[in-house]
């Protein structure tokens, strides 16, 4: 029945455009089709798409690699999400830092940046999995015990609250000077008119470099298998090195990072779009 | 004359080697509606910055009813007493006009949302543009937003109001808005200090003007005294600028 009604609908929709369109012609100034703003990538993506998935989940080989390696996107996912959350609570504490007249919190957060963003993601996760976790499981007689997972998340949340840091700092440092001037003029505190003016309008400035590190991250998370960590990545090379099927094992993990790389850039834009100020 | 509510003692204050503001020393009386004028880079923005200390001071005392801004053991809460008009307005764009207003009464004031919002339809009908509390900044003009600035200011219950030249960002036709505004609160007995040219203004509601020039205070005198009968050449020299513009 609705969906009956919904086609009578838009039957009469299409119509009343025709009528319209028609009107338009007669007149003779039809609105050009805008060329400029179809989203062409999406529609060639797409297209590439359907063609790589249906011959992917058509093929026993590809479906068989596919079920190999979910385990690992589900390990991949799961590192990428816990470390990002961490990364954006510590990138915020020392963001705050780096902006404050306070020389001591300002010279912490500075060295951190610098030291962090200076050493190779790959470098800080074997140290995180290879010098810190042991050294802290000796250090508490094995109560701290960050073998696997937590090792990896720290490591990477560590990395990259360093680049979020410095894009939480040029985002409060974009703020109008006259904006805090405003919010201390009514009374409120350093912090309050931070938390109520402008943290709000600097983390909407900062969503696209916040996307963008995302997605970095996403992809970077495939540097946890250097700890022995069954991501997508080291599953999709465990089953290459068992099948000897090369092609097929790295093109379903390439194909796979694509397709979640690509939903997490549309999740960004939804709330880019969503946080937007009229 | 009733205990100053504003003493400035001796006040320095300078940016790296520019001194903007040289040895200041004034008093407001509550109700006093006191505007400084002066040619621009005399001091005039940085001294009115100085009374809620957005600039602090180098030297000298700035006492507001009482408390001295420099050892007051909460600035904030000398600062809730203080409301001050920018000169770009500097609204909150992420935030309605209404929200403008309330956001400072529910942090600083501790009022509940009801009643924040109950003083802010009240201060924005004051200001003439009740209808407009649902709008944000980047959708008023810019009369409007100095107005939503005005209301954001008073609904704190400020006892003292500094305006930071209110209309000089302001298009022509906007400005006669934000005046009468400033006008009505000057009668109801407002503590006024203006940083402004509006000469119209002055004549109309200031009980004293103050002329400032390279950080210092000049002269000053009621307008009809400083207007007809100027005591100091430079005085006279920057009279005769703004009034034959």
């Amino acid at each position: 029945m609705g969906l009956g009604g919904n086609w009578a609908n838009r039957t009469y929709h299409w119509e009343v455009n025709m009528i319209a369109e028609a009107e338009k012609l007669r007149r003779g100034r039809a609105l050009p089709i805008p060329w400029e703003r179809i989203p062409w990538w999406v529609i060639i993506l797409s297209i590439v798409g359907i063609i790589i998935g249906w011959s992917v989940l058509t093929s026993e080989t590809y479906l068989r690699v596919i079920r190999f390696v979910m385990g690992g996107l589900k390990l991949t996912l799961q590192v990428t999400f816990i470390s990002y959350a961490i990364a954006l609570v510590v990138g915020l504490i020392f963001g705050l830092m780096r902006v404050t007249k306070n020389p001591i919190l300002y010279a912490v957060s500075t060295l951190y940046v610098e030291v962090m963003r200076g050493v190779p993601l790959l470098v800080i996760i074997l140290y995180m999995g290879y010098v810190i976790t042991p050294m802290l499981r000796d250090a508490t007689g094995g109560r701290i015990d960050l073998q696997g997972i937590p090792a990896a998340v720290l490591g990477m949340a560590i990395c990259y609250g360093a680049y979020l840091t410095e894009v939480y700092r040029s985002g409060i440092q974009s703020i109008e000077r006259g904006q805090m001037e405003a919010a201390r003029s009514l009374g409120m505190s350093y912090l309050q008119a931070m938390r109520h003016v402008i943290l709000p309008q600097a983390i909407r400035r900062i969503l696209p470099p916040l996307g963008n590190d995302f997605i970095a991250m996403l992809k970077d998370s495939s540097l946890i298998a250097v700890i022995a960590l069954p991501d997508l990545l080291q599953m999709g090379r465990l089953y290459v090195s068992r099948t000897f099927r090369a092609f097929e094992g790295y093109n379903t993990v390439a194909l796979l990072y694509l397709v979640l790389t690509l939903f997490l850039s549309l999740l960004v834009r939804i709330v880019e779009r969503r946080t937007a100020i009229e | 004359m009733s205990e100053p509510i504003i003493a400035i003692e001796n006040v320095y204050k300078s940016f790296g080697h520019v001194k903007a503001v040289v040895d200041v020393s004034m008093e407001v009386a509550p109700g006093e509606v006191v505007v400084i004028i002066g040619p621009s880079g005399a001091g005039k923005s940085t001294l009115l910055r100085c009374i809620n200390n957005l600039e602090p001071i180098d030297s000298g005392r700035v006492i507001i009813d009482g408390v001295s801004i420099t050892d007051a053991p909460d600035i904030n809460e000398v600062r809730a007493e203080i409301g001050m008009v920018f000169q770009l307005f500097n609204l909150f764009p992420h935030l309605t006009a209404l929200e403008n207003i309330t956001l400072a009464q529910r942090v600083v004031r501790r009022r509940d949302q009801e009643e924040a919002e109950t003083i802010a339809r009240e201060q924005l009908a004051k200001v003439g543009i009740a209808e407009k509390w649902d709008s944000y900044p980047s959708q008023l003009s810019g009369g409007q937003q100095q107005r939503v600035a005005i209301a954001r200011a008073l609904a704190m219950y400020p006892k003292i109001m500094l305006f930071d030249e209110p209309t000089s960002a302001l298009d022509p036709e906007m400005i006669k808005g934000v005046l009468d505004v400033m006008l009505d609160l000057a009668r109801e007995g407002m503590t006024m200090v203006v940083v402004s040219h509006e000469m119209g203004f002055v004549r109309a509601a200031a009980d004293r003007v103050i002329i400032m020039d390279n950080g210092s205070i000049i002269e000053e005198d009621t307008p009809e005294e400083l207007f007809t009968a100027p005591k100091e050449e430079r005085t006279k020299q920057f009279l005769s600028q703004i009034l034959h513009q």
